[in-house]
């Protein structure tokens, strides 16, 4: 207790000896020519513009709570529904891939472009939430004891008696915990919408004004507020799950789509389902421009992104442009999964052999994540420059967070028994690492690379959109200035379909790797 | 207890007298009428504000919903979904959408009679002239590069010539030196650099044969057919609101300090300078919101010199000649 107390404090000081030279480096203007302020020049100008904030914090905590809500009960709904019901699951797979998958920066101008006032807002959070509650609720159910499945049927009870009195119960903390993930993704989300949307009042829309004035002081202060709100939504969910369960709580999410055991039916069967899973996402697609009833010269269907690319007067040269945007986006996303995901695995790997520096380093790590990437990414290219250096940076920040909490976990998973073998014979801890736990975790760095491939794409479009001018994000951003709704929703829909398909490869090349090793699928 | 009651009564009572006198007046006044903006509340919009705050548009019986813009909203777009009746664009976005995709649109106004859109540098290293960006560094925003190659090609330079890159709505790159200079409103952008300790220089794309104007009037054909009445009155209210504002440019920024311009981050000091900066560039013989002969054929000669081709039909000034 005593050295697990002093350890704390070892830790505290860490991080104070950080904010220290954060506050040098800052104040003496080190980085940048001083675009990187010192923490108290920011908390300075907090103080002093504090009289704006109050409504926007509380337009971005609306949006972001009705998202928030309407994303959840979108999630635990069809999590139920796809509990009970394998075939469902399977069905929807490609629609839940794809929710995973899509990349705000991507979606955010079509939502704006389709509804208004605060819907933008809400629809952005909401998809944020809904994938990770989701899955939360398809394990957690999945996972009942079936011990006390049975004495409920063996006393005559229902599946709805089951579901009711045993699977829900042990589920909560699952969905909990997904729920204590899923609240930083909607204020993110609220963030964001609010910044292309057009409104007045929201954190994203006063960062917009902020942006003009050239005072970075004023941009961190507005992304520190951002980071208080997002740790605390998720510090609340925490709070929750300890109340209610005790010590009990799930310590990570899943990350995987969760997968319906494989069912030997008819092979006719099979095809038609496999043919309904792929044909969903863009029968959801069509049907939310039929409900939202927007006139066909700014919203496409499926059918009208096809005849834009291939049948249309301008087809030669939308395919020309697209081709050309992809050759310069794609080969540097590949670059960016492997550099977020080599930094997360030095990162988790540093975490187990020096785990007093890497846990002074989580705070300021979780302030990057939740700093919207429009203030960041400006001051980043006084430091980068425009090049690839620039966009494998904004790349590894959106993507190595994530994969690092899998990857830690996954180390951390590692039996004892196995670690002291090595150790045992005399082996020096990075010789144990190299033998024993990072084979282990194989599984986990597979899990995390699924998670680092949508998000690989989205900090590539966004270096793009700010900073290189290259690419999917640079097109988009042209194709809203010439009204070419076309191309606007063909970078969309493009950039969903290729983060699909990596995330479909990644899942088969994982499934074949760990069957040749013998390993399950990490969960 | 009993006098929260009587509050409540009195708060009551005060609301329904205001609600029984406003009554007469809207039940002829209420035309709902919405006009989208270009972008966030700021000064370039401030003779709408006044004409909303004075009641120009309820007097010429229009209920005028105000809508700001932002990065993702596309104005046309919002008159194309019928989620208002008018918008403020840029001409060579609009005639291009005309021309390439047949879209409904017809200009009926022009707010700035040579668009403020121009290349800002620092005092320092100056850039007084398209020939000074040959070899330079220069931030645009990904939907103003048509308009960059164009004032270019218009000066005889190759845009290979000139290092383009995106400009993020932050001036900082161009205050520490990493890029030469950026495209942004020359009404605004000198004045948040000048807060900086540092001075800026800046020309108009205007001023070098990129003769267009800025935050057109927009309507569907549709609008134009079934609003007219409205959208004279719209027209006629606007320009009344803009007399206004110009009678003394330094009266109202301050007077929507808690208003129109709370909390956008910006200041009112700013908002005078982009008001006092921008007069010049709306006045016109012909009145604020005027489009001429002269300056239609200029906007077509300027925008063909880019590959589009817009024609005098795409303006239609009757409705002008009715204020």
């Amino acid at each position: 207790m005593a050295a697990e107390a002093s350890g704390q404090w070892r830790g505290l000081r860490n991080v104070a000896i950080l904010l220290l030279i954060w506050e040098i480096v800052g104040r003496f203007d080190l980085v940048a020519g001083g675009a990187l302020p010192g923490i108290s020049e920011i908390l300075i100008r907090l103080w002093i513009d504090w009289g704006d904030y109050p409504r926007h914090i509380w337009a971005t905590l609306y949006a972001s709570t009705v998202g928030f809500l309407i994303g959840n009960a979108l999630g635990i709904g069809a999590g139920v529904i796809f509990a009970l019901s394998p075939t469902t699951l399977r069905l929807f797979r490609g629609v839940n891939i794809a929710v995973f998958a899509l990349p705000p920066i991507a979606i955010a101008p079509i939502l704006v472009l389709t509804l208004s006032g605060m819907a933008p807002r809400i629809a952005l959070a909401a998809l944020g939430v809904y994938f990770v509650t989701m899955t939360a609720t398809v394990i957690g159910l999945s996972q009942a004891d079936s011990r006390a499945t049975d004495v409920i049927r063996a006393y005559g009870g229902t599946r709805w008696d089951v579901l009711r009195r045993v699977q829900f119960r042990g589920a909560l903390p699952s969905i909990l915990a997904g729920l204590r993930v899923a609240a930083p993704n909607a204020v993110l989300g609220a963030i964001l919408a609010e910044f292309g949307g057009g409104g007045r009042w929201g954190l994203g829309a006063y960062l917009l004004g902020s942006l003009g004035r050239g005072e970075p002081d004023r941009l961190w202060g507005i992304g520190l507020v951002a980071t208080v709100i997002a740790g605390l939504s998720y510090g609340l969910f925490a709070l929750l799950a300890a109340r209610t369960i005790g010590a009990s709580r799930a310590v990570t999410l899943n990350t995987a789509v969760p997968d319906a055991a494989p069912r030997a039916g008819h092979p006719a069967a099979r095809l038609a389902l496999t043919l309904g899973t792929i044909a969903l996402p863009f029968l959801v697609w069509w049907a939310f421009i039929e409900v939202t009833g927007v006139p066909d010269l700014i919203s496409k269907t499926p059918w009208g992104v096809v005849d834009y690319l291939f049948l249309g007067p301008t087809a030669e040269s939308a395919q020309a442009r697209l081709l050309a945007a992809l050759a310069e986006t794609l080969p540097i996303t590949f670059l960016g999964m492997a550099a977020g995901l080599g930094f997360a695995f030095l990162l988790a790997i540093s975490s187990r052999l020096f785990p007093r520096a890497i846990d002074a380093f989580m705070p300021v790590a979780l302030v990057t994540q939740t700093m919207p990437l429009v203030a960041l990414t400006p001051l980043l290219v006084l430091i980068l420059g425009r090049g690839t250096s620039l966009t494998l940076w904004v790349t590894i920040s959106v993507t190595f967070f994530p994969a690092f909490v899998t990857l830690a976990q996954g180390l951390a998973l590692v039996p004892r028994s196995a670690e002291e073998l090595p150790r045992a014979y005399g082996a020096a801890r990075w010789t144990e690492m190299r033998m024993v736990t990072i084979p282990a975790s194989l599984p986990y760095l597979f899990a995390a690379t699924r998670l680092t491939v949508p998000r690989a794409l989205l900090g590539v479009m966004i270096a793009e959109w700010l900073a290189t001018g290259k690419g999917l994000g640079n097109l988009l951003n042209q194709s809203r200035g010439f009204l070419d709704y076309g191309m606007i929703w063909t970078v969309a829909a493009v950039s969903v379909l290729l983060s699909v398909l990596f995330y479909q490869a990644v899942v088969m090349v994982e499934r074949r790797v760990l069957r040749r090793l013998g390993m399950a699928t990490a969960e | 207890m009993s006098l929260r009651l009587n509050r409540r009564h009195f708060l009551g009572t005060a609301a329904a007298t205001a609600a029984a006198t406003s009554l007469p007046f809207r039940a002829r006044a209420a035309t709902p009428f919405t006009m989208q903006a270009a972008w966030i509340n700021d000064a370039e919009f401030a003779g709408y504000f006044i004409g909303i705050d004075e009641g120009y548009y309820a007097e010429e019986g229009l209920d005028l919903t105000y809508l700001p813009g932002g990065p993702d909203v596309i104005p046309e777009s919002t008159i194309i979904a019928g989620r208002a009746d008018l918008a403020l664009t840029t001409p060579d976005t609009t005639i291009k959408a005309i021309v390439e995709q047949g879209a409904p649109f017809k200009i009926i106004g022009a707010q700035y009679q040579k668009n403020p859109i121009g290349i800002v540098s620092l005092a320092s290293n100056p850039i007084n002239e398209p020939r000074d960006l040959i070899g330079k560094t220069l931030a645009v925003p990904p939907v103003n590069v048509i308009s960059v190659n164009a004032m270019l090609a218009l000066n005889g330079i190759d845009p290979g010539e000139v290092n383009i890159v995106p400009y993020a709505y932050d001036p900082t790159p161009l205050i520490r030196g990493e890029i030469d200079a950026s495209l942004d409103f020359t009404t605004n952008v000198p004045y948040t650099i000048s807060q900086q300790g540092v001075e800026a220089t800046s020309f108009l794309l205007y001023d070098f044969g990129f003769t267009i104007y800025n935050d057109t009037v927009v309507v569907t054909e549709e609008t134009l057919a079934s609003k007219r009445a409205e959208l004279v009155a719209w027209l006629r209210a606007s320009r009344r609101g803009w007399e206004e504002n110009f009678r003394d440019p330094n009266l109202w920024p301050p007077r929507w300090a808690d208003t129109w311009f709370a909390g956008t981050g910006r200041t009112i000091e700013n908002e005078i300078f982009f008001n006092n900066a921008q007069q010049p560039l709306m006045e016109s013989p012909a009145g604020y919101m005027a489009m001429t002969e002269e300056g239609i054929e200029a906007n077509l000669r300027a925008l063909a010199e880019v590959g589009i081709n817009g024609t005098r039909d795409m303006f239609d000034t009757t409705l002008l000649e009715e204020i």
